[in-house]
Order: structure tokens, then sequence, then C-alpha cells
């Protein structure tokens, strides 16, 4: 029970992973390391970091974030990424699907809590 | 200290080397810089460089067997899988089922047309709907409708000397008539419904 407990946490993880990563690039650009820490700043989002990398990878050919490299103030230059025009229809079109399912998931998984 | 942290995390970036072997050059080279990069910003983090502190930080990035999975893409729920191959079955026996429907009873009198028949119905190409229809509305085949039109001019046999006035007996007009448009319905909806489940075979066999 608890195992698949732990598959469907992880699935689901992974299904709305690339939707937090697009989210935190809505107000701003990020490099790697910054949108990783920021992510892992919420507990339970990221188990392994360095698979955000990957994930960033297939966004960009996707054609929902474009990245460039800026200097760093300090070491070797940084890939900023930032979103698309399609990478913004695209968290802008979750963002309605997910509220949809969040408040049905909710309303009756809440109910059973009050009783 | 500093250089068993090097040690460590170089032996990390061959094995994240290795797990990406599979992948184009290009996205191999991006993976591993990108994680290099992590890596050298997460150690520039540190209060304190020890051994401990850098098998951490490598660990909180993971097993490098797991980015390769990630960069592999998910088990696919998102993308559906083809839908099979509509028909298992060569597509000459589909071809043999109207021939065989349309004809078999004049080939082989009624087992030819039974033969189309179990073709038909064996066959993955058609809907049950189609079927039915090729069933139904094909009953016997050309065979029936020929075989009509043979009794139909025995009976109304015209006939008389050469040269002479025609006579015919039997048949009265009107039933006559009948029995032609009869006939002709039998040999033309056949036929239709032979083209139409032939058209519906190959809109099925090359989907656009």
């Amino acid at each position: 029970m608890v195992a698949t407990q732990d598959a469907l946490l992880a699935q689901m993880r992974r299904g709305t992973l690339q939707y937090c990563v697009l989210s935190l690039l809505a107000d701003e650009e990020r490099y790697g390391f910054d949108l990783v820490r920021g992510l892992a700043e919420l507990d339970g989002m990221v188990t392994s970091e360095g698979t955000i990398y990957p994930l960033l990878s297939r966004l960009r050919r996707d054609g929902l974030v474009e990245s460039n490299w800026q200097e760093s103030p300090s070491g070797p230059p940084r890939r900023y990424y930032r979103l698309t025009n399609a990478g913004r229809a695209a968290l802008d079109a979750f963002r309605l699907e997910w509220r949809r399912f969040r408040d049905a998931v909710d309303h009756f998984v809440e109910r059973k809590d009050e009783r | 200290m500093s250089t068993r942290a090097d040690e460590l995390i170089n032996e990390y970036l061959d094995r994240l080397e290795e797990g990406l072997a599979d992948f184009p050059p290009t996205r191999r080279r991006e993976l591993v810089q990108e994680i290099s990069a992590h890596i050298a910003e997460a150690r520039a983090s540190l209060e304190n460089e020890d051994e401990a502190s850098i098998r951490n930080l490598l660990d909180r990035i993971g097993d490098p067997a797991d980015i390769a999975a990630e960069a592999a893409g998910p088990p696919a729920p998102e993308a559906p899988l083809p839908p099979p191959p509509a028909k298992t079955r060569g597509g000459g026996w589909d071809v043999a089922a109207l021939v065989m429907l349309l004809v078999g009873g004049l080939i082989v009198p009624v087992i030819g047309w039974f033969i189309g028949l179990a073709l038909l119905w064996t066959s993955e190409t058609w809907s049950t709907g189609e079927k039915l229809l090729g069933t139904l509305l094909v009953p016997g085949g050309l065979a029936l409708p020929l075989f009509l039109l043979t009794i139909g001019t025995s009976v109304n046999s015209c006939g008389g000397p050469v040269g002479g006035p025609i006579t015919c007996t039997g048949g009265n007009g009107v039933g006559s008539a009948a029995a032609a448009v009869l006939v002709i319905a039998l040999l033309v909806v056949p036929i239709a419904v032979v083209a139409y489940l032939a058209r519906r075979r190959s809109q099925v066999a090359a989907p656009a």
C-alpha cells in the first residue's frame, strides 16, 4: 500500500514538475542551480536535483523555454533559462486545468477530513 | 582534502558520462556541462569542504543512472502508443473475400459465396456493421440474379419460326417489368456494396 502510494506521489511529482519549473521562470530568468534551489525550497518537489537538467533540456527542445549564456560575477558563465511565448501559453493552460483538477479532488478529500 | 573532493566529483561525472553514452554528443555535453556547473556552484556554497559534505552534495544531485533515465524521457504516460496496425492478415485475403462474395457463387455454386462470407467475417478490416451489410445485401453474390435471369428467360421464352412472327408465352407485362427491376436491383446492389467495402478497405489500409 505504501509502495503504491509512493509510486503515485512520484508520478504526480513527475507530471507536475515541469510546470513548477515554468512557473519559476514566469517572472524572471534563472540559471540551473538557482532554479534547482528554488524547487528544493519546497519539500518533496525534487528528490534528486540532477534530474532537473534533463527536464530543462527537454523543455528547451520543445520550445517552451530558451536559454542564453551570461557572465557570472563569480566563476564561469551561466546558462540562463527563460519562458518562450509557447511556454507561457502552456503554463496558462496548465494553471486552468490544475485548478479545476485540484478543486475536484479537494471537494472529496477535504470533506472527508472535516468529519 | 580538495584533491579528494576533486576525485569524488570526477568519479561522479565519469559515471554520468557513461550513463549518457547512448545520447548524441551535443546532448551529453550539455547535461554534463550543466551538472558540473551545478556541482561547482554547490561546492562554492559549502562552508566546509570535507569528504562528507561533498558526498552529501553529490547524493542530492542523485544517481547518474537516474539522471540518464530522466534524459531518456518519462516511461511515456504522455505519449500514447501508436494504434496497432489495422490488419494482421495479408491484404490479399480481403480482396479474395470481396471477389468470392461477388462471383464466388458463379465459380462454385453456393459454396463459393459462403467462402466469401467466411473470409469477410474473419477479416479485421471491416466493422461488424459493414460485415452485416456485406452479408445481407449480397445474398449469393451475382449468382442469384443471374440464376433468376436464366429462369426468367426460360419462363418468358420467346420464339417463333425464323422469319415468322415472334410469339411469347407466359409472363404478363407488369410481372416481367417488376422482375426486371428486381433482377437489376439484385445486380446493382451487390456490386455497390462490394465497391463500398473495397473503398472502406483502402481507407483502413492506408490511413492518411
